[in-house]
């Protein structure tokens, strides 16, 4: 072996966690607050745990919807005023909503930090749902899936395979919502969505930046304080059945490259099998020495391919894409892949081979720990999925806990036929379709 | 009462002007300019190299070259094969990429501090000693024209290309975008060639920002980079003109798949450089440039035409484009693409207010900190850009100033002067057969093409 790394540590003094404080309200709303004067700025992230899970058939991407509708005018700051007032200050956001969680992301200058709780209190509170907003909005999503699924070829093929590898649990429908339900969604929907899950007890808010910790505490306690605490959302009931048998599907549409996509079924953000897949997933398409990019891109057997796993409340998938070369069989694309996965199960992973994947996490989990907006958005996302939000100080000893028998055993376990889904898209010809 | 005190707090705040951190820079003997940025709390080193050039200096027959040649940097050096290059970026965490923009080629790394010796001495030789295997050569090219087709099923995607050849055309750099034949036609002799020429130490930019010790970095910097051959600097032309319309023209792509009609309505801006740079970045961001901008009011939030409508000005080291974009369902295409034009008659007739400008500066001043000084690797890009434009470090230790001394006036006026109403450039991707009617009226003469074939604008 030509080059020899040595291992990479994290240590908490770095990541500057001494200055981490959190508080949680009276009304259970969790505060996580870390100062930072590099810029005379503040990352104000709130991680509501409502996402699509929550959701039923009739109703699919409402969560994504209401969103959108937090946009778009309170009891005090009416329709438009968020984001001018906002914009009007220094201040931008942004928002996303996943399979699990509806997270609002503001950036502004210091200076805007109590308007901010008071625009946020606002909406929480007593967010208004104006007949002709929720109309204008929903042509706002609409296009918004016609950008992402429609017209997109990968979107479209991960919103058909992910149905299809789960048959029972809500991570059965998209995020976005199916069409016909984001042409009915009705104001009762928005209104049973923000009673279900907008409530502070379930929601954790996040400051970085150029602020003091007895500031926000006094701010938290004025403005968000106040708002009651209520039932947080009934639990999910539904668990996905195990799967008996491998699932294909296949799309035609008219496209110039196919693409495939293949899933497997793997456990929830807290199982430490989830830490060991972070592993796998890095040495299958992380960096140009991964062995996915070797075998698949190197070879001129696809134009791009990578595997990856997100953490997630429930029971999740293990996801790998590959966009086949021109004139290349799809089947051998997926033979490459169904190789390498065998390797992992047959081989023991080299020990330099395995500390490079380590090092790559670790570097990685560094860089996104640059700037306020990534930090803030760690902290929280650790809060919520992993627990508690001090494991982000951790992560470098669970990841260098996991072994090369682990990743061997785990790969055994999930990278089975029995367990995997297989969608691929077949280009047809666009004559064909008008 | 509370409002009065609140607005006397944001003055004071933004106000406090954003400055650059001392930095160094330094032109060695073979003309390599080298900037040296230390800041210390992450242990991260960030390695900013700049060749002259860009996709300018792509030959008119090949364009592509720039963006090949760096592309495989990396595929092969004296020291490393690919595979072991990409062993030792990857073994040490480190981060390696390479790429042209319209005028410059920036090849961008980052390393932990402790790793500072490997990490340089990998940029370097990726820099400045690549080899160019004829497989590897192969492999990029090949790859690289079915990546035009992973384009081309990408509407969002595609557009711009679409635009830009037909903007500019192919006699000027900024319309020579690479399609299937000017890929085909690169051959390893124009790599070496063109890696001989540009790759030289007149025509490099060094930039070393993080954390490590100054003295020795620069003993590295000038046994490694300092070593090039001095060749040239690039011989940038002076001046090539925006095409001017004399009548509406109008593009028209056909995706016959295609649910939405994705949109770009070009005219002719400004270069990196003008005086106007300042209030020309109010009034677009004001224009297009941010969430309740005229454009996404008037598309996304009243009518909800579309999820997103934006305009932006290029900033380029030669005139560009400024541009409009969006997108929406294909029955909606007129009806979008007309309010848009009724926003932009609506900026030049009736010009922006002082509460407009008064709330895009304090927008515009908000988010400079996290945008241009946050991190190392941030300051590290606006050396390099400082470098390759000719501008002085007044441009970011001046910025807050310049902003506050716009006026309403200078701000209209500018408004005026840029964004004109006719004879603009039209680019409609979509169904054509369901909105070809729609696009003929936007310009009599409609030029069409095909997203499944090959190339882009022109025939």
């Amino acid at each position: 072996m030509r080059t020899i790394f040595a291992a990479l540590f994290l240590s908490s003094a770095l990541l500057g966690q001494q200055d981490i404080k959190t508080y949680t309200l009276a009304n259970g709303m969790k505060v996580i607050v870390q100062e930072d004067h590099g810029v005379p700025n503040v990352a104000m992230y709130f991680f509501y745990k409502i996402g699509s899970r929550n959701e039923h058939p009739g109703a699919t991407g409402v969560s994504h919807f209401f969103e959108h509708m937090m946009f778009n005018g309170a009891k005090k700051y009416g329709p438009k005023e968020f984001d001018r007032v906002m914009e009007k200050n220094g201040g931008g956001n942004n928002a996303y909503t996943s399979n699990d969680v509806t997270v609002y992301t503001d950036w502004f200058p210091t200076s805007a930090l109590e308007l901010m709780f008071d625009m946020e209190a606002d909406r929480i509170r007593d967010l208004a749902f104006d007949p002709k907003m929720i109309e204008s909005e929903r042509g706002v999503v609409y296009s918004e899936r016609r950008s992402s699924v429609d017209n997109s070829n990968g979107g479209m093929l991960s919103e058909l395979a992910e149905a299809t590898a789960f048959e029972a649990h809500p991570y059965h429908w998209p995020v976005l919502g199916w069409p016909s339900d984001i042409e009915s969604w009705t104001m009762e929907d928005l209104k049973n969505h923000w009673s279900m899950g907008y409530a502070p007890n379930n929601c954790v808010m996040v400051i970085v930046g150029d602020v003091k910790f007895d500031q926000v505490l006094e701010l938290s306690k004025k403005y968000l304080e106040p708002i009651p605490r209520r039932e947080p959302p009934p639990p999910v009931r539904t668990k996905e059945p195990e799967q008996m048998g491998e699932r294909r599907v296949t799309l035609s549409k008219p496209a110039l490259l196919p693409i495939q996509i293949f899933l497997y079924h793997v456990p929830n953000a807290k199982d430490p099998d989830t830490r060991v897949l972070d592993v796998v997933s890095t040495l299958l398409s992380s960096g140009q020495s991964s062995r996915l990019y070797k075998r698949l891109v190197d070879s001129q057997l696809a134009l791009s391919a990578g595997g990856y796993s997100g953490d997630a409340f429930d029971p999740t998938l293990f996801q790998v894409y590959i966009q086949p070369r021109t004139g290349v069989d799809p089947a051998a694309t997926e033979k490459a892949l169904f190789d390498e996965l065998t390797r992992l199960q047959t081989e023991t992973v080299p020990e330099a081979e395995l500390r490079k994947a380590k090092n790559q996490m670790l570097a990685s989990l560094y860089r996104r720990l640059k700037t306020i907006a990534g930090r803030a958005d760690l902290l929280g996302t650790y809060e919520v999925f992993r627990g508690d939000y001090s494991r982000l100080f951790t992560e470098d000893k669970e990841i260098e806990a996991v072994t090369a028998a682990d990743i061997q055993r785990v790969a055994q376990k999930y990278f089975t036929a029995r367990n995997r889904t297989v969608a691929t898209l077949i280009p047809e010809k666009p004559e064909v379709k008008q | 009462m509370k409002r009065l005190l609140m607005a006397l707090v944001l003055c004071a705040s933004l106000n406090a002007q954003v400055k650059l951190p001392p930095y160094t820079r330094e032109v060695l003997p073979n003309g390599t300019v080298v900037y040296m940025m230390q800041r210390t709390g992450l242990p991260l080193v960030s390695f900013r190299v700049l060749v002259k050039g860009g996709t300018e200096s792509d030959p008119v027959a090949l364009p592509g070259l720039a963006s090949v040649t760096a592309e495989l940097l990396r595929r092969g050096t004296a020291q490393h094969t690919a595979a072991q290059f990409s062993e030792e970026i990857d073994g040490l965490g480190g981060t390696f990429g390479a790429g042209p923009n319209d005028q410059a080629t920036t090849i961008n790394a980052e390393f932990l501090s402790k790793d500072f010796d490997r990490g340089l001495a990998l940029v370097a030789d990726a820099v400045l000693h690549p080899t160019f295997p004829d497989e590897e050569v192969r492999k990029t090219v090949a790859r690289r024209v079915d990546g035009l087709k992973s384009t081309k099923d990408s509407p969002g995607a595609a557009i711009n290309s679409y635009y830009r050849t037909f903007f500019f055309g192919g006699g000027h750099p900024y319309g020579r975008v690479p399609d299937e034949a000017s890929y085909d036609r690169i051959r390893r002799d124009n790599i070496a060639d063109y890696h001989k020429s540009m790759y030289v130490g007149r025509n490099l930019v060094v930039i070393v920002a993080g954390d490590f010790d100054p003295a020795k970095a620069k003993a590295r910097v000038t046994e490694t980079f300092g070593a090039a051959p001095a060749g040239n600097a690039y011989p940038f032309v002076a001046d090539a003109p925006v095409p001017k319309n004399n009548a509406p023209r109008v593009l028209l792509v056909d995706k016959p798949d295609a649910t939405q009609t994705y949109f770009v309505i070009a005219q002719p801006g400004v270069r990196r450089s003008t005086p106007d740079r300042v209030p020309l970045t109010l009034v677009n961001t004001l224009f297009g440039g941010r969430f309740t901008s005229m454009i996404n009011d008037a598309l996304r939030i009243t009518s909800g035409l579309t999820y997103g409508a934006s305009s932006s000005v290029q900033m380029s080291r030669l005139d560009g484009a400024i541009t409009i974009n969006s997108y929406t369902k294909t029955d909606t295409t007129a009806q979008a693409i007309d309010l848009a034009l009724q926003v932009l008659k609506n900026l030049t007739d009736k010009g922006i207010s002082a509460d407009q400008l008064a709330s895009v500066k304090a927008y515009v001043k908000g988010f400079y900190p996290t945008n241009t000084v946050e991190t190392a690797d941030q300051i590290a890009s606006v050396l390099g850009e400082m470098e390759i434009f000719g501008l002085g470090r007044d441009e970011v230790d001046q910025f807050f100033t310049r902003v506050d001394a716009v006026t309403l006036d200078q701000a209209n006026a500018v408004a005026r002067k840029y964004y004109r109403s006719d004879n603009l450039t039209f680019v409609l991707l979509g169904n054509a057969a369901k909105i070809r009617d729609v696009a003929k009226k936007y310009g009599p003469q409609l030029i069409e093409r095909k997203a499944k074939d090959p190339g882009w604008a022109s025939m």
